[in-house]
């Protein structure tokens, strides 16, 4: 019996490996046949895993590196607002006070244009109101010319009087003091009285008949009769009434921030008692007529 | 003293690898490249004792010369027929043994002509359409010499 040769054994295995390498070599050619090539074809197919793994990759990698860009960049617009806005602040907190002098200068000047009368400007240099005996210290004294019993005003209302004047700087004696009077009259009943100083912006009113007829906010105006004061300045505001015996007691909350002055205006001495407000330019306010 | 029996395959190897790196070389040349490659296909791949060797050196050489002339755009087609013309050649030298010179040149002559129209084809399957060539011009003229080295230098072991 001849044997076949196509076994196990070396002379079968080399024949084997031989139709394999034709084979192999044949199928070669025929999968890089033609114009578009199969075997480029299969090739792409094998690598497509590796690429779509790869394309992953390198898009978690952009996507990575583009969050840390952006990341840092955010990081330094706060920074540098952060910086910006503590610059601002510091700036608004180094012009507040001259801010807010320049404003009370303003509302200064709106009020001297409104009494035709000679003010002169004063500076409050201390305020010790709430201390015991305490009261403000003005920057005007003799060498402006200034003498004792000027009316103090502000933009808000009447403020008090020069109680004592020195060669450069003068003392104030403030509406609510307790040693302080100044006349004054209620806005709709047009009743005067004696306003009298009660403690840290409160002040009273004194003879004011309990027949006449006091409301709870109604203003308190100067009524000039003290000589220190122009009839119709801003005093304050009724703030309690209750009768006291034979006159009512009127408690007046006063116009005037005292505690946040910084400029105010002072009176001439013994002023007229009626001030006219300045008469509009001839013309003004009139239609023209065609 | 004789020589040791591995000796003429082991000289057998060698001369087809000196072969091959000549086919890479002579690429400047096609002509003698031809002649050398049909001289590793027809002379030394049949010599080998078995013919998956002799198959797998003239694949090797078919590789080589489509690798150094870069101008086919699939290779595979020269090995291809490389192969198939030295398993012929093999069969060839198995059934009858060659027994003088210039009936070995006719046989040879033959082949080279098969060898020719097959790398033909098999690289025309392959790449498609190319140029003829005058490399089998060149085998063919050079046929007295690689073929009597062949022969009587390094004889067939089924010459036997």
């Amino acid at each position: 019996m001849r044997r076949s040769g196509w076994g196990l054994s070396a002379v079968g295995l080399s024949r084997w490996a031989l139709v394999a390498l034709l084979l192999g070599n044949l199928l070669w050619m025929e999968l890089g046949r033609g114009g578009s090539s199969r075997w480029q074809h299969l090739l792409n197919i094998l690598a497509a895993p590796p690429r779509a793994v790869s394309a992953r990759l390198e898009r978690w990698r952009e996507y990575r590196q583009e969050r840390v860009t952006s990341l840092k960049v955010a990081q330094a617009d706060v920074a540098s607002l952060r910086a910006q806005v503590a610059a601002l602040l510091a700036a608004r907190e180094a012009e507040a006070p001259r801010l807010a002098e320049a404003e009370e200068a303003v509302r200064l000047l709106g009020l001297k244009k409104l009494l035709p009368l000679a003010f002169q400007s004063a500076r409050v240099i201390v305020n010790v109101r709430r201390a015991p005996f305490g009261g403000m210290i003005l920057d005007r004294g003799a060498d402006a010319g200034l003498i004792p019993d000027q009316g103090v005003i502000a933009p808000d209302g009447v403020v008090g009087r020069l109680w004592d004047v020195g060669a450069t700087q003068s003392s104030l004696l403030p509406l609510d003091a307790y040693n302080a009077s100044t006349g004054v009259m209620l806005a709709r009943s047009r009743a005067t009285g004696v306003l009298q100083g009660l403690g840290p912006g409160k002040a009273a009113i004194r003879y004011i008949g309990n027949q006449e007829v006091v409301q709870v906010g109604e203003p308190v105006f100067t009524s000039g009769l003290d000589r220190v004061f122009p009839r119709g300045l801003l005093v304050g505001y009724v703030s309690a009434v209750r009768p006291h015996d034979v006159e009512l007691h009127v408690e007046v909350v006063l116009a005037a921030p005292l505690d946040r002055l910084g400029l105010v205006l002072i009176l001439p001495a013994h002023p007229r008692l009626e001030v006219q407000p300045p008469a509009e330019p001839a013309g003004a306010g009139k239609p023209a007529l065609s | 003293m004789s020589a040791p029996p591995g000796t003429p395959k082991v000289r057998r190897f060698f001369l087809a690898l000196l072969c091959l790196g000549a086919i890479h070389y002579t690429a400047p040349w096609p002509g003698p490249q031809a002649v050398l490659n049909t001289f590793l296909v027809l002379g030394l791949g049949p010599g080998f004792s078995s013919p998956l060797a002799g198959a797998a050196w003239a694949g090797a050489g078919g590789w080589v010369l489509e690798g150094s002339l870069r101008l086919y755009p699939h290779l595979g087609g020269t090995a291809f027929g490389n192969m198939l013309a030295c398993l012929l050649a093999y069969l060839l030298l198995l059934r009858w043994p060659p027994h003088a010179l210039k009936p070995y040149w006719g046989r040879q002559a033959v082949l080279v002509i098969v060898h020719t129209l097959l790398v033909h084809l098999s690289v025309s399957f392959a790449a498609g359409a190319h140029a003829w060539g005058t490399g089998w011009l060149w085998s063919l003229l050079l046929l007295p010499a690689w073929a009597t080295v062949a022969l009587r230098l390094h004889p067939p072991i089924h010459r036997k």
